[in-house]
């Protein structure tokens, strides 16, 4: 661990474990502004589908406008729950990576950093709020959302891209482009520094 | 060169976004899947197994399953902890940047083996934490090992870029 690049990384393994802590139990604050993008997503993109979006800690619950698939006749409609944690778990990454840099003004990068993964979150959760009404539903209720195949195969693309990729890349991607001084830095090596 | 400071960053970030698209989006083609991304989450399981095995002898892989003959315990590799998609990120992240191409091969089969690795170790440590506390298994598997993996690829590409030529000096502007 001689190397600033050997140092930075010790630095971001003792801060990953803080961050976590933080995030999981601030995550009903930290993820309440995701539920307001949720809600105008919903709203202006989906309103004869989406009633409302309600959040209880970092659950997300969309009540709909589909019936149960055994109760059309019925007043009953469905509700589907999706954890935010599981689409923000980015968060304490990048502040794991910002505080073991420690850059000037990374009080404000944080900040950025939080606000560049919020619409990223939201793409998570609603990804996977449509996959659950369009594709693993039963036929009864998928019948109702209404999506075309074309659409279906969207979601799922969208889904699998917000839950296996986006989560981890945008933390990554945002840091990198935050922190371009330091990555200088890190790059720099003796042989190079004499040259 | 490109250098970090540079303009080309623009350039760089745009070819990462787009490769990483299309190489996600290739991996989720029926022909990837049953080609590629099965036999290898096979292999990831068969190798997992093998290893624990040298400590551990009631281990058996049944395919991308991971199973303990003493407890019946048993972890089902699925997308995402393959590696496949980290693989996809340093892939993109390497081939975006602008480097002489043996760097790039070079970059890259030090990179998969350095991030396979790693995911080897995310396998097995989920398969004990499981049989220990299932609450400490969803929090390793759904959060922390998924960061891990991520820094993983972070810290490899920050390592290959540093090991990367310097570029020549580019020449003074021309005075009109």
């Amino acid at each position: 661990m001689r190397t600033p690049l050997g140092r930075f990384l010790l630095k971001v393994v003792v801060w990953l474990p803080v961050a976590f802590v933080v995030w999981y139990f601030g995550a009903p604050v930290l993820l309440w502004p995701v539920k307001w993008v949720l809600a105008v997503i919903a709203h202006t993109g989906l309103p004869d589908l989406v009633t409302s979006v309600e959040q209880t800690a970092a659950t997300f619950t969309f009540a709909t406008s589909l019936k149960p698939g055994d109760a059309l006749a019925t007043s009953a409609h469905i509700t589907v729950d999706v954890d935010g944690l599981l689409y923000s778990f980015g968060m304490p990454l990048f502040a794991a990576l910002v505080l073991a840099a420690r850059e000037p003004r990374w009080q404000r990068t944080l900040a950025v950093g939080y606000a560049v993964q919020l619409p990223f979150v939201a793409w998570g959760v609603l990804a996977d709020f449509l996959k659950n009404i369009a594709i693993t539903s039963g036929p009864l209720v998928t019948s109702q959302s209404g999506f075309a195949s074309w659409q279906r195969e969207l979601i799922a693309f969208a889904f699998q891209f917000g839950s296996l990729i986006l989560p981890t890349v945008v933390p990554a991607v945002t840091w990198v482009l935050t922190h371009r001084a330091f990555l200088e830095r890190l790059r720099e090596r003796p042989e190079r520094q004499q040259a | 060169m490109l250098t970090v400071e540079s303009p080309s960053v623009i350039r760089f970030f745009v070819q990462f976004l787009v490769l990483q698209a299309v190489l996600f989006g290739a991996e989720l083609t029926p022909w990837a899947q049953e080609y590629f991304v099965v036999p290898w989450t096979n292999t990831l399981a068969a190798l997992s197994a093998r290893l624990v095995t040298f400590f551990d002898p009631n281990v058996l892989a049944a395919g991308k399953m991971l199973q303990s003959t003493a407890n019946g315990f048993a972890v089902s590799i699925e997308s995402g902890c393959n590696g496949v998609e980290a693989t996809i990120v340093l892939l993109a992240a390497i081939l975006a940047f602008p480097a002489p191409w043996k760097h790039r091969l070079m970059g890259l089969v030090a990179g998969i083996v350095a991030v396979q690795g790693l995911n080897v170790i995310r396998v097995i440590s989920l398969f004990y934490l499981g049989q220990w506390n299932l609450n400490v298994f969803e929090w390793a598997h759904l959060y922390v090992w998924q960061a891990l993996i991520m820094l993983d690829v972070l810290i490899v590409w920050l390592v290959w870029v540093r090991t990367l030529p310097d570029a020549p000096a580019a020449p003074a502007p021309a005075r009109a």
